[in-house]
């Protein structure tokens, strides 16, 4: 696997961003790390050219997640801190690690990027969505036909799991209207 | 929750609101732009949702966020959430009720023509007036605190 100078400089960037908004003691900092991480992936998601998703981590994680996580601080009192970093717990660290290892055991096992073999380029229900999605629904961005078309009853799902945030966020807080 | 209470959350700045005012009939352009063409191009009704409950929130910066949620009437913002629900299933079951499956588009096509496209564009519009509204209303709902919660816990 070759990597260019701009991937790996991204990875290392979000991989030091991730590493930020876990280890760093104050919340802010930690909260604006995690910003920086959610655009370093949207980056990643474009150049793995999966732009629906880019587009979905920049305004979701980067964005709207952010501005929650500052009102959230906000309205919390955060303890005075005089250290850089959180102490390391060891037993965490373990545990992360081997999250890590039985993760990266399954990237071998991924086609390279863009290989024509893979088996999802040549499956049946892909290939089927590739001829057809035009003709069938009149739409060019395949990615939405299915979206909405193809598997619109998931997606109906979807836009109710959101509406249902919105109804339990008002339940929890105990209120009736959105002020 | 007055501003003496929690110092420091707004500050009225000129550069800020001017930038604002500036900016947010673009973001607002953008949304919808992103919301209608996700039939053709990347995006769709959740990122513009997003987009769109995000100019809300960059007036709230610039104006504070008392005197956005006064502006913005309130009951909007439950009626989008509700009536992109409304919206998305009424397409769905429209379909069946012209004898085709749950959200068959094509059974609209003698009624209207490209009637595929315009479907699926109305159920992003849907998805954007849920997501756009929720973003919206959690963000007002955490700017207004947990005190009241907390003091209720407390009797």
């Amino acid at each position: 696997m070759t990597l260019t100078l701009l991937e790996g400089a991204l990875l290392v960037f979000v991989l030091a961003c991730a590493l930020g908004a876990a280890m760093l003691q104050d919340t802010l900092a930690s909260v604006m790390s995690f910003a920086a991480y959610s655009l370093g992936v949207s980056i990643i998601w474009l150049i793995l050219q999966a732009p629906d998703v880019g587009l979905t981590e920049a305004a979701v994680g980067a964005g709207i997640m952010t501005v929650l996580f500052l009102l959230a601080l906000a309205n919390t009192v955060s303890p005075d801190t005089d250290r850089l970093l959180e102490p390391v717990r060891w037993r965490s660290v373990l545990l992360v690690g081997a999250f890590v290892a039985v993760m990266g055991a399954t990237v071998p096992a991924l086609p390279a990027i863009g290989d024509p073999t893979a088996p999802v380029v040549g499956g049946e229900v892909t290939q089927y969505y590739l001829d057809n999605a035009y003709k069938q629904t009149d739409v060019k961005n395949a990615v939405t036909a299915v979206l909405a078309a193809y598997r619109g009853f998931d997606t109906l799902g979807e836009a109710v799991v959101v509406f249902s945030a919105g109804v339990v966020a008002l339940s929890v807080l105990r209120r009736e209207v959105f002020a | 929750m007055s501003a003496d209470e929690r110092p420091g959350l707004y500050v009225e700045s000129t550069i800020i609101m001017t930038t604002v005012r500036v900016v947010a009939p673009f973001v607002l352009t953008f949304a919808l732009f992103i919301m209608f063409h996700g039939a053709d191009s990347p995006g769709g009704g959740f990122q513009g949702g997003v987009i769109a409950g995000s100019v809300v929130m960059m007036l709230a910066f610039a104006f504070g966020i008392e005197s956005t949620q006064q502006w913005l009437d309130i009951r909007i913002v439950a009626a989008l959430a509700s009536g992109g629900v409304l919206v998305f299933a009424a397409i769905g079951l429209g379909a069946m009720a012209l004898g085709g499956q749950f959200l068959q588009y094509t059974e609209y096509e003698p009624l209207l023509d490209h009637a595929s496209k315009y479907g699926i564009e109305l159920v992003e519009l849907g998805i954007g007036g849920i997501v756009a509204s929720v973003a919206i209303g959690l963000f007002f709902l955490l700017a207004a605190g947990f005190a009241h919660v907390a003091g209720e816990e407390q009797l």
